[in-house]
């Protein structure tokens, strides 16, 4: 089974969309509730700020600038990372109080907010970090801005970020590889499904898919599968039934009234005979086509339980040209043959010989006066198959008619009423070829007719 | 030729008994397997007649038993089963020829004498005449009236088997199966062909034509009869 096949197949596809979704979803979901917590923790943040300008304030009033520098000296003593940086400056100025620098390059944001970066030692080392500040005039001309840092939010922004990223990426990797690995076991149960089915089609009608083997809806989707092979098995051995008996049961009575014609020929005088003849010949024409039609069923529905031995492929060949031949040469055909010498297959010796006889005989009646056929078996490797090419230099089949010609009876409109024949020979043909596990296959001979039969 | 005829469908029956004595031979007919084994072991008959499906004793089981009893009488199986492992089992139970149901008086004769003649001549000859038509089975060498004639290898063969059976009439699926070694229906009159050429070699510097072409029913090599124009 090949990658593209398994990427290519609906389940991949499936499973590869419902993993795009689901993860752009939750990425979705993550960033909403992201932002939802970062503007409470601003929220948070600003107010508290304003808390403790109000404080400051009520410092100022009660305690004058003393009692602020002293606060502001207090709050220094707690924990760096969450406490309230300070900046106080005179009515000129200049600070009087705070441990802000003079001046931060503020970024103003609305209503009143600054923001600024400030370097920090955090870990030993000097980075800069970001501010959130607000300015309120105490009284007196003092001006008092107090910051606090959100460099821990900005940390868990990243954090967060690059944690969604990765298992963004996660999920997709690990999604696509289990689509890969659902597509492709459903794949290889639809391909065991597959090459059953066909295996039933061509060669065993009467075949059924292991129910057993399978699991869930490949088990149901089986056993719906089973009944129509039944339905269509018995209504094939209907079809079958009817057409048999009628051929079957009218070849008695032909069979009794040709002998009759034949006594009743004897006994007639001289001039009279040629008469009862041709009905002779046209009952032999019959019951030649009711046997056709009849080995035809024999062979397509009979299963492969037949002899099966060693057939010398190469020598047969070579018998069936040997016998044809005094045809081609009335018609001044050249027949020119091509068999690697030594090749054997498995059959039946007599079936194989109907066949290329068929098609020989085919090719015969439809070359014109002079013109050429071939027949070519090439060497084979051992186990391999073979393949043997007939091709003729006559008017050959048209593209669109090849699949029909292989129907019982039929018979090419062009052909009608010139050549002789039952419209069974290809049908025959056919059934014999797929009898021995073969194909037969029909293409231009540019131009003519070519005849592929492959066989095992 | 006296035949014993083991079939259990009596019109089957009546009919190849009316056909063989119609032919001057005479017919026993017997109507199941157990007393069909019984008459055939007695031995006095020259070609058996078995039906493949048969009552009591089916027709495979009674050639065998009848083999393991040392006769050799030879037996031409009739069958309505016409496919071509029925026919090989036939055959290789110890049945001699295999003729499907239903088949022509004309096919079932020529079979009939064919076998008889074969248990006849069992002995090799050295040489085959017809008439002034002489055949060097050594040398291979053919010749008619002390003219040399040339032959191709197949057509040697079939001369062959016509001079075998000469003066009966020989079917063109009878030259097939033993000319040619293949059971199977030609669509075309590929063997008249074959026939036509052998004629031309044998029968065209000469006023006596040895080859006929019997209507209906196949060929026949000797001289004319008072029948045959």
């Amino acid at each position: 089974m090949q990658v593209r096949q398994v990427v290519g197949s609906l389940t991949f596809r499936y499973i590869a969309k419902y993993v795009v979704v689901l993860s752009a979803s939750v990425f979705v979901l993550q960033l909403v509730f992201y932002g939802l917590y970062s503007s409470s923790y601003f929220r948070q943040l600003s107010a508290s700020i304003v808390e403790e300008l109000e404080t400051l304030q009520v410092v100022y009033r009660g305690q004058s600038l003393e009692g602020v520098a002293q606060y502001i000296d207090d709050q220094r003593m707690r924990p760096s990372v969450r406490r309230f940086y300070y900046l106080v400056t005179a009515p000129d100025g200049n600070k009087v109080a705070g441990d802000l620098p003079h001046h931060p390059r503020y970024r103003e944001f609305n209503q009143g907010w600054l923001g600024f970066q400030m370097a920090m030692l955090s870990w030993g080392k000097e980075v800069d970090v970001d501010f959130l500040a607000r300015p309120l005039s105490l009284g007196d001309g003092y001006q008092a801005i107090v910051a606090r840092n959100y460099q821990d939010v900005l940390e868990r922004t990243t954090l967060v970020i690059e944690t969604l990223f990765r298992s963004m990426i996660a999920t997709v990797i690990l999604g696509v590889v289990a689509g890969f690995l659902s597509a492709s076991r459903s794949l290889a149960q639809i391909e065991r499904l597959n090459v059953e089915l066909s295996r039933i089609i061509r060669s065993n009608p009467q075949a059924r898919l292991d129910t057993t083997g399978e699991k869930g809806y490949f088990r149901e989707q089986a056993v719906i599968i089973n009944d129509m092979l039944d339905q269509m098995e018995s209504l094939m051995q209907g079809v079958r039934n009817v057409s048999d008996n009628i051929a079957h049961d009218l070849r008695t009575p032909l069979t009794r009234m040709r002998n009759r014609l034949s006594h009743l020929r004897a006994s007639l005088p001289e001039q009279e005979k040629a008469q009862v003849g041709e009905l002779l010949e046209e009952c032999d024409d019959l019951l030649a086509t009711f046997n056709a039609l009849l080995r035809i069923s024999t062979l397509e529905y009979g299963g492969q339980t037949g002899v099966d031995s060693e057939v010398q492929l190469s020598q047969l060949l070579e018998d069936v040209i040997e016998l044809y031949e005094p045809l081609a040469n009335d018609k001044q055909i050249q027949l020119s043959a091509s068999i690697a010498p030594g090749q054997t297959c498995r059959g039946e010796a007599d079936l194989l010989f109907q066949m290329f006889a068929n098609l020989l005989d085919n090719a015969i009646k439809y070359t014109p006066e002079q013109g050429r056929i071939s027949v070519s078996l090439g060497a084979a490797e051992p186990g391999s198959r073979h393949t043997v090419i007939f091709g003729d230099s006559g008017p050959g089949i048209p593209a669109a008619e090849r699949k029909n010609v292989f129907r019982r009876f039929y018979r090419l409109e062009s052909s009608r009423g010139e050549q002789p024949g039952n419209g069974l020979g290809l049908s025959l043909a056919q059934a014999i070829a797929r009898r021995h596990g073969g194909t037969l296959e029909l293409g231009s001979n540019n131009p003519g007719l070519r005849v592929w039969v492959d066989l095992p | 030729m006296i035949v014993l005829l083991v079939e259990d469908d009596p019109s089957v029956g009546e009919f190849i008994v009316a056909e063989l004595g119609a032919a001057g031979h005479r017919c026993e007919h017997v109507g199941d397997g157990i007393e069909g084994l019984e008459r055939a072991q007695q031995g006095e008959f020259d070609v058996l007649i078995i039906d493949r499906m048969l009552p009591g004793l089916d027709g495979i089981s009674l050639v065998k038993q009848l083999r393991a009893s040392d006769r050799q009488t030879p037996v031409l199986f009739l069958s309505a089963l016409g496919a071509v492992d029925d026919r090989v089992q036939g055959l290789q139970s110890g049945g001699d020829d295999y003729l499907v149901k239903p088949f022509s008086p004309e096919e079932l004769l020529a079979r009939l004498e064919a076998l008889c003649r074969r248990s006849v001549a069992a002995d090799t000859p050295l040489r085959l005449e017809v008439a002034d038509l002489r055949m060097d089975l050594l040398t291979q060498e053919v010749s008619r009236a002390g003219q040399a004639i040339n032959l191709q290898p197949r057509e040697y063969k079939l001369l062959e088997y016509l001079m075998r059976n000469a003066g009966q009439v020989v079917t063109r699926a009878m030259l097939l199966e033993q000319v040619w070694g293949y059971h199977f229906d030609p669509q075309t009159n590929v063997i008249d062909v074959h026939i036509s050429r052998l004629r031309q070699k044998l029968d065209r510097d000469f006023d006596r034509a040895l080859l006929h072409t019997v209507r209906g029913a196949g060929y026949r090599l000797g001289p004319p009869s008072a029948e045959e124009p």
